[in-house]
């Protein structure tokens, strides 16, 4: 980020550079900016990624809890008809 | 009431997910050093938080387990180990992403890293063995939950002093408050979660011993005093 | 196992053994030991097999990493060490109880008038007994196949303390859930699947404290220190659960339910 720097020591007093818009540096903030942007992109991908695996890890749980609460009821309704017959 | 409370706590956790969401994202700061991708921190070190508690809770009641003769206590370790594995999964699986983003690669054999492997390692034989071992080896498991248990600070030194020049992830500590601020409610929502998937399993434990009583008790004839709690709890 | 507990329900009476309980424990477990070591001497099935097996794994790592550039060996040769006493181990682990399974003198052992923490301070005595034979193959034929290995015979001392170091707390922690495992019925794949994870802070000390012996480094002594009290640890640990991880529940009815749940 020297770019600013350089412009603010003009080279002649006739013509005074608007601050900032010289190419240079025009070129450098872009630069800067779509790096920025790329990088804040990837870091919301692993983001997404994170929460994602962490919900869902828990949601798989959930799924498989639910499976044996299922295969247990049916075990109580065949546990009570056994009874009702006996 | 012990039936719809862990229910109560998903929907709580339901709730206070998205408010911590947008705590982290709308109103944190973005941190310096590491920019966005240290939002990761908050789901994943509370989450880490929680995997330690439920390998002590597992431990300490595998303890009362041996002691007692308990079934609860049995039932309780059982659903905890198999927690420690969901979240422990977690922070093994969302640390290394974090890493990839800061580090350039997601796994760099830092202490923590390794340390937390091996932890997972533990509780992952335990259930392995709670799954497959013969009759009499809840005892054996037990045992080896204990030995987890205390293993925790254990592992975290010998990996330290193993992995001396791990770069520093001394991120915790050094938090402007605000940080730390979007942190509780995260781990509230993640705790209230666990916490109510962990009262559900141990239900399911209980109704299980309870159900294996029962068939047990028919296949002797006559009706069985347990078959009432048995029936009573679906 | 019989002359033995005959011996100790006589050892056990006497005026002395009433004094003090640890001195009866720790005599108790060496003529447990004794017996064993005798029972061992008869056949030598045990000591032949692992020392076989030892030689076959060195022999196996001396191909693997012949071709290991001298700077790298210091970094590798800790690390086939304990792997190789990670390996002898379990399969000594798995061993050492087989006698027992096979007569079921393990639950003839619980019933006697021994104190149970005699029973696992002999079996582990005498599991370690083995490790340090085989560790006499694996650390010369390190030093021989390793140059880098070298200091293993030039500071014998050392070597010597790190091995049993090592060798004890992994004998410690595996006589516990092979006791266990060989009490329910079988299933000895779970061993390893038990021991190589609650094994690793132990074998990760004496990693890094072999790792500071060969390179010469002056922090040795700290790193054996704190392999010493992981060892403490493992044994307390260790000899606290035997008994209730040995003996628990009336074995019946956890019998059938683990049937059971099969179905």
């Amino acid at each position: 980020m020297a770019a600013p720097d350089e412009v603010q020591t003009p080279a002649n007093d006739d013509y005074e550079p608007v601050e900032g818009l010289d190419q240079q540096t025009v070129q450098c903030v872009r630069a800067c900016e779509s790096e920025a942007a790329a990088k804040t992109a990837s870091d919301y991908e692993h983001i997404v990624w994170a929460y994602g695996v962490i919900w869902s890890l828990f949601v798989i749980y959930g799924v498989f809890l639910w499976r044996r609460a299922s295969r247990q009821s049916n075990e109580i309704e065949d546990l009570q008809r056994r009874l009702a017959g006996s | 009431m012990n039936k719809i409370l862990p229910f109560a706590f998903l929907g709580a956790a339901g709730m206070i997910f998205p408010y911590s969401v947008q705590l982290i994202f709308l109103q944190t700061p973005i941190e310096q050093q590491m920019g966005t991708v240290q939002k990761i921190f908050y789901f994943h070190v509370p989450l880490a938080w929680i995997m330690m508690l439920l390998a002590v809770v597992c431990g300490v009641a595998a303890g009362i387990q041996l002691r007692r003769d308990s079934k609860r206590a049995e039932a309780i370790s059982i659903a905890a180990a198999e927690l420690v594995l969901v979240t422990g999964l977690g922070v093994l699986i969302t640390g290394p992403i974090w890493g990839h983003a800061t580090w350039g690669k997601p796994w760099t054999w830092d202490a923590r890293q390794v340390s937390t492997g091996l932890l997972w390692l533990v509780f992952a034989a335990y259930v392995l063995v709670r799954h497959y071992g013969a009759a009499g080896s809840e005892r054996l498991a037990a045992g080896l939950a204990i030995f987890g248990a205390i293993d925790v600070p254990v592992i975290y030194y010998a990996v330290k002093i193993w992995k001396t020049t791990h770069p520093s992830t001394d991120v915790a500590g050094s938090l402007p408050s605000s940080m730390w601020a979007a942190l509780w409610p995260a781990l509230i929502a993640l705790l209230l979660t666990s916490l109510a998937l962990l009262m559900i399993r141990v239900r399911q434990e209980m109704t299980d011993v309870a159900l294996d009583e029962a068939w047990i008790g028919l296949e002797h004839d006559a009706a069985s005093p347990n078959l009432a709690a048995a029936t009573g709890d679906a | 196992m019989r002359d033995a507990t005959l011996t100790l329900s006589g050892a056990r009476r006497g005026p002395r053994a009433t004094t003090n309980l640890g001195m009866v424990a720790l005599r108790q477990a060496w003529l447990l030991a004794v017996n064993d070591l005798r029972q061992e001497a008869r056949d030598l099935e045990l000591v032949l097999t692992a020392s076989f097996f030892t030689l076959v794994v060195l022999i196996m790592l001396g191909m693997s990493f012949s071709a290991l550039g001298v700077s790298a060996q210091p970094l590798a040769v800790p690390g086939m060490l304990w792997l190789s006493v990670a390996f002898v181990g379990a399969l000594t682990l798995s061993r050492i109880f087989n006698r027992e399974r096979e007569f079921d003198t393990l639950r003839a052992m619980l019933v006697a008038p021994v104190e149970r923490v005699s029973i696992y301070l002999a079996k582990a005595f005498v599991t370690l007994v083995i490790l340090l034979g085989c560790c006499c193959i694996t650390v010369p034929g390190l030093a021989l196949l390793f140059p880098a290995a070298q200091p293993f015979a030039e500071r014998p001392l050392e070597t010597v303390a790190l091995v049993v170091m090592g060798c004890t707390a992994y004998a410690g922690v595996g006589t516990l859930f092979a006791a266990g495992l060989a009490s329910s019925s079988g299933k000895n794949v779970l061993l390893s699947v038990i021991l190589y994870p609650l094994t690793m802070p132990s074998l990760l000390f004496a990693l890094v404290a072999t790792r500071s012996l060969l390179e010469g480094h002056a922090s040795f002594t700290t790193y054996l220190g704190q392999l010493t009290a992981t060892n403490v640890l493992a044994f307390v640990v260790g000899a606290w659960l035997f008994e209730p991880v040995l003996v628990g529940v009336p074995q019946q009815r956890s019998a059938r339910r683990a049937s059971r749940r099969r179905r």
